[in-house]
């Protein structure tokens, strides 16, 4: 028999997802709002995203945020997979010093990070730009990441590689054929995921930026401050579909490729590293 | 046949592998350490030095002088207050989160897995879309005149004057972090068994005892880890007080922020993020004492 | 055991969909006895056990515990505690409070339920483990625990699923005895379900032997054993040789003469109500099949090539190819003088050959 949950609990669960979505309905709604002050609907136009297509700082926040996203996605999976490949054979103490930058990366609060990186480019003379904002982001990327793939890491039956040694398989050709394979999932996932987080970041990127480089979130973040109009909800619209697109391939690469039989609960469970 | 010698001869040298692959596995370490030394440890030291430095604001040069007037600043009123206000305001979220994200998870975690998987899609999409956008959003809902302003009006007569002020944060940030509060909780639901139910029924527990007794111990891990995701990064945010705060309602974030980039007084920038930092720790620390490690099996 | 009913279920019937898991059964449990399910995985035993806690609603028929209907009411409100296969522990708390459980349910007074507690704990051999949660003790400590923390309770049944099937061998054995003294000892109605026939038979004052959600045979276990009334029961409780035949007639001594094709025409006993010309299966168990050398075979023995012999210490099996009338198993004590490929006459006494109507064969 199943508890069922109490009805209270029912309501106050559809109020919160209804809170979670409102948002980004008004976005959605406002985003092809005539009204350019969105205070009511003044009919629908498509005008606003003829208007973001074309604004040239937009353009180039667009591709300086790719650069900067693919770079940092790159930077963050060296990282984490050559940390968690080394943590299979690590000591318990190693481990948890490990563990616990890991989690301080995730858990401390961007401006710390943003400033101190801030400071040491200042005193090294290292220019700000794409470049800086690429390290800085791989800081904390690379924690998120970590967690996605040694939590699949770790779930891998470690006989497998015996079973492949076993028929054959040189140390290289087992981890090659066996161990990589199975890990793939988790480095799409953590990879992708990473992506979106560099694709949506402003602290970091507000303080490394300097005069060079303007990514689209801090383009994004300028005309919010200072003039509000629906061409920010038109390229809200555009970044949304395209990250819950990319994090939908995501999904779909743990499902297919490798949590077969494990479903949601074991990605989430997973990604919270339990 | 072939094959069989192939083994015979593979297994013998894979003892002499095993060892270079020991060797060559710490090398793996690197990529990590060298990026975190270089690019966390090194800098929070540097500017944890800093902080007990001073700057000349017209020249700019700073002064190694191991001074504290940094830190003694903090006893104005005006970033005692914004202390004070970020710690209230993280702990309003982290309540808010909890309560409307513990029912939440719950209600998720007792429907069948068709409709857990599309309740979970629900939770999760939101927190892949632009976090940026999201709260700027807030913004035209809460604004005067606008859908909230509007409904208030329309049931109270008065209007909502709501936004720029410290609850339009907590409800951009309640906002933002709920997903962060519901998974971990759900998780931990997850992984209680139904046979503990079943037991806790049969020994005569009704519902609500069996909520009380047996699923809410099992699930304050979960709880707690969730309180520490929300409660600890809310307390350093910039851009949901920016954004809904105005330049009216600042947070710690803000004014580091601006002592850095605005300002340019680099030593007392440093001194509020390293006591931003030691603040967090020692939440952090006091937190994870608290919670119980449980197998929930 | 005083004869009253303890349990009783009347046409009780469970459907998940279209799946039927457990067909119009009637059971009558009497009050202090040891009763078993046993049955193949999927023959709906957990399910019917699973109805009586009352962790699902039979979709038809009654259920009666002590008299009294309980078929809509919830596992908390009936005289009834399980024990589970995965003993369900509460991880949380530590042996005393996974005892106590119940207890605090019931809002017993704290001097009474530290009595009771501290009988339970001994009852269940862990005097001194009470503060020690579930992780760590062993397995066979948990299943201790879970005993207990239903006992406790002094429920009017107590329903045990597979209690012992993650236990090893040799422990299972001792816990089986141990199962056994203590249903002797308490006095309550035991209701078991197991796979293991061997385990079932060694415990139980009757078993209930069940497949595909019916029930076959309710007895007690000598009477299930001798005396099977389906082809599944012959064949589950124990290795059966089955024999193809068709009845000719009745014999006297309430038996029945069997046409047995080549082999002739043999005496078997069976029960009541067999027509002439119904197709049947005469069974003889392994222990009363009688090996003698090839070339004394007498008209009504069968002749057979021995494919190999077992040593299991107690005894060995000698498994027997017997031509058109198929695989033989015979089971010996003592020095066996066969070896595989020795050629041997296959006989039986017409008291060991009980006939079971082969319709309805699986």
């Amino acid at each position: 028999m199943r508890l069922r949950a109490h009805p209270v609990a029912g309501v106050l669960a559809l109020a919160a997802v209804g809170f979670l979505w409102i948002p980004i309905l008004a976005v959605a709604v406002n985003s092809v709002n005539q009204n350019s002050l969105m205070i009511s609907w003044g009919g629908a136009t498509a005008h606003w995203y003829a208007r973001a297509l074309h604004d040239p700082n937009v353009r180039t926040g667009l591709t300086t945020t790719i650069e900067i996203a693919l770079g940092s996605t790159a930077v963050s999976l060296v990282i984490a997979v050559s940390g968690a490949l080394w943590w299979r054979g690590a000591s318990a103490r190693a481990r948890a010093v490990y563990d616990a930058t890991v989690y301080a990366r995730i858990i401390l609060p961007e401006v710390v990070f943003a400033t101190a990186l801030f400071f040491l480019f200042l005193k090294t003379h290292f220019p700000l730009g794409i470049a800086a904002i690429i390290i800085g982001h791989s800081v904390w990327n690379s924690a998120y990441a970590a967690v996605i793939i040694q939590a699949r890491l770790v779930s891998l039956d470690p006989a497998m590689e015996e079973a492949a040694a076993d028929l054959g398989a040189t140390p290289w050709r087992a981890f090659r054929r066996v161990t990589f394979a199975a890990l793939l999932p988790g480095i799409i996932a953590g990879g992708l995921l990473t992506f979106t987080f560099s694709f949506d970041d402003v602290v970091t990127s507000y303080f490394l930026g300097g005069s060079a480089a303007s990514p689209l979130p801090l383009v994004l973040f300028g005309m919010i401050r200072f003039r509000i109009t629906p061409e920010i909800n038109a390229i809200g619209v555009m970044v949304m579909l395209f990250t819950v697109t990319l994090m939908g391939v995501a999904v779909a690469a743990f499902a297919l490729m490798g949590s077969a039989g494990r479903g949601r609960r074991g990605a989430l469970a997973e990604f919270y590293g339990q | 046949m072939q094959a069989a010698t192939a083994l015979r001869g593979r297994k013998a040298d894979s003892g002499q592998a095993a060892g270079t692959g020991r060797r060559l596995g710490h090398l793996l370490v690197i990529p990590t350490a060298a990026w975190t030394l270089a690019f966390f440890v090194i800098p929070l030291v540097l500017i944890t030095v800093f902080s007990f430095g001073t700057e000349n604001l017209v020249t700019f040069n700073v002064n190694f002088g191991w001074t504290v007037s940094n830190y003694a600043s903090f006893g104005s009123d005006l970033y005692l207050t914004t202390l004070l206000r970020s710690l209230a305001l993280s702990l309003g979220t982290t309540t808010a989160c909890a309560l409307l994200g513990f029912p939440l998870a719950f209600f998720i975690s007792r429907q069948r897995p068709r409709t857990q998987r599309v309740l979970l899609a629900c939770v999760i999409v939101p927190f892949w879309t632009s976090f940026l956008v999201r709260t700027y959003s807030w913004v035209n809902l809460l604004q005067t005149d606008g859908p909230a302003d509007r409904l208030a009006f329309g049931i109270t007569g008065h209007h909502l004057q709501i936004l720029y002020s410290p609850a339009s944060i907590a409800i951009g940030m309640t906002y933002s972090y709920l997903p962060l509060m519901v998974l971990p909780i759900y998780v931990a639901l997850e992984r209680i068994s139904p046979d503990l139910y079943a037991a806790a029924a049969d020994l005569g527990a009704r519902p609500w005892r069996q909520f009380r007794r047996v699923v809410f111990p099992l699930a304050l891990p979960g709880l707690i880890a969730g309180i520490i995701i929300v409660g600890v990064p809310a307390m350093g945010e910039y851009v949901i007080p920016e954004i809904l705060g105005g330049g009216k309602t600042l947070m710690i974030g803000n004014i580091i922020v601006g002592q850095y980039l605005d300002v340019g007084d680099y030593p007392f920038g440093s001194a509020l993020a390293v006591s931003l930092m030691v603040i967090l720790m020692a939440m952090l620390f006091a937190l994870r004492r608290v919670q119980p490690v449980v197998e929930a099996r | 055991m005083n004869g009253q009913s303890s349990v009783r279920l009347i046409g009780v019937e469970k459907r998940f969909g279209d799946l039927t898991a457990v067909r119009s059964i009637d059971l009558d449990i009497a009050a202090g006895e040891f009763f078993s399910v046993i049955g193949p995985s999927g023959c709906g035993k957990t399910t019917t056990l699973r109805m009586i806690a009352g962790f699902e609603r039979p979709t038809q028929g009654t259920i009666e515990i002590g008299g009294r209907e309980v078929s809509g009411l919830p596992p908390y409100r009936r005289p009834v505690n399980t024990v589970f296969q995965s003993y369900a522990l509460f991880p949380h708390l530590d042996v005393f409070e996974n005892v106590a459980f119940g207890l605090r349910e019931a809002r017993v007074p704290r001097a009474e339920l530290r009595r009771r507690v501290a009988g339970a704990i001994s009852l269940a051999q862990l005097e001194g483990r009470e503060q020690a949660k579930p992780n760590q003790l062993s397995g066979g400590q948990q299943q201790r625990v879970a005993l207990a923390r239903a006992l406790v309770n002094r429920p009017e049944v107590l329903l045990l699923d597979e209690p012992l099937g993650s236990l090893d061998l040799k422990l299972r054995k001792e816990m089986q005895a141990q199962l056994k003294d203590m249903q002797r000892e308490v006095g309550i109605t035991f209701v078991y379900v197991t796979h293991d026939q061997e385990e079932a038979f060694s415990m139980s004052d009757r078993v209930a032997v069940m497949n595909h959600g019916q029930l076959e045979q309710v007895g007690r276990p000598e009477e299930v054993y001798r005396q099977p009334r389906t082809p599944f029961v012959a064949s589950f409780v124990g290795l059966a040789n089955r024999l193809t035949g068709r009845i000719a007639g009745p014999a006297p001594g309430e038996r029945y003469e069997v046409d047995l094709g080549h082999l002739g025409r043999r005496l078997a006993h069976g029960p009541p109500g067999l027509a002439a010309g119904a197709p049947v299966l005469a069974v003889v168990r392994p222990e009363d099949l009688h090996l003698t050398p090839a070339a004394d075979l007498q008209p009504g023995q069968a002749a057979a090539t021995v494919v190999d012999v077992a040593f299991l210490g107690a005894h060995r099996t000698v498994r027997l190819d017997a031509g058109a009338l198929g695989q033989l198993v015979a089971i010996g004590q003592g020095q066996s003088t066969v070896a595989p490929d020795d050629k041997v006459a296959v006989s039986w006494a017409d008291d060991d050959a009980w006939v079971v109507p082969a319709a309805g064969e699986q």
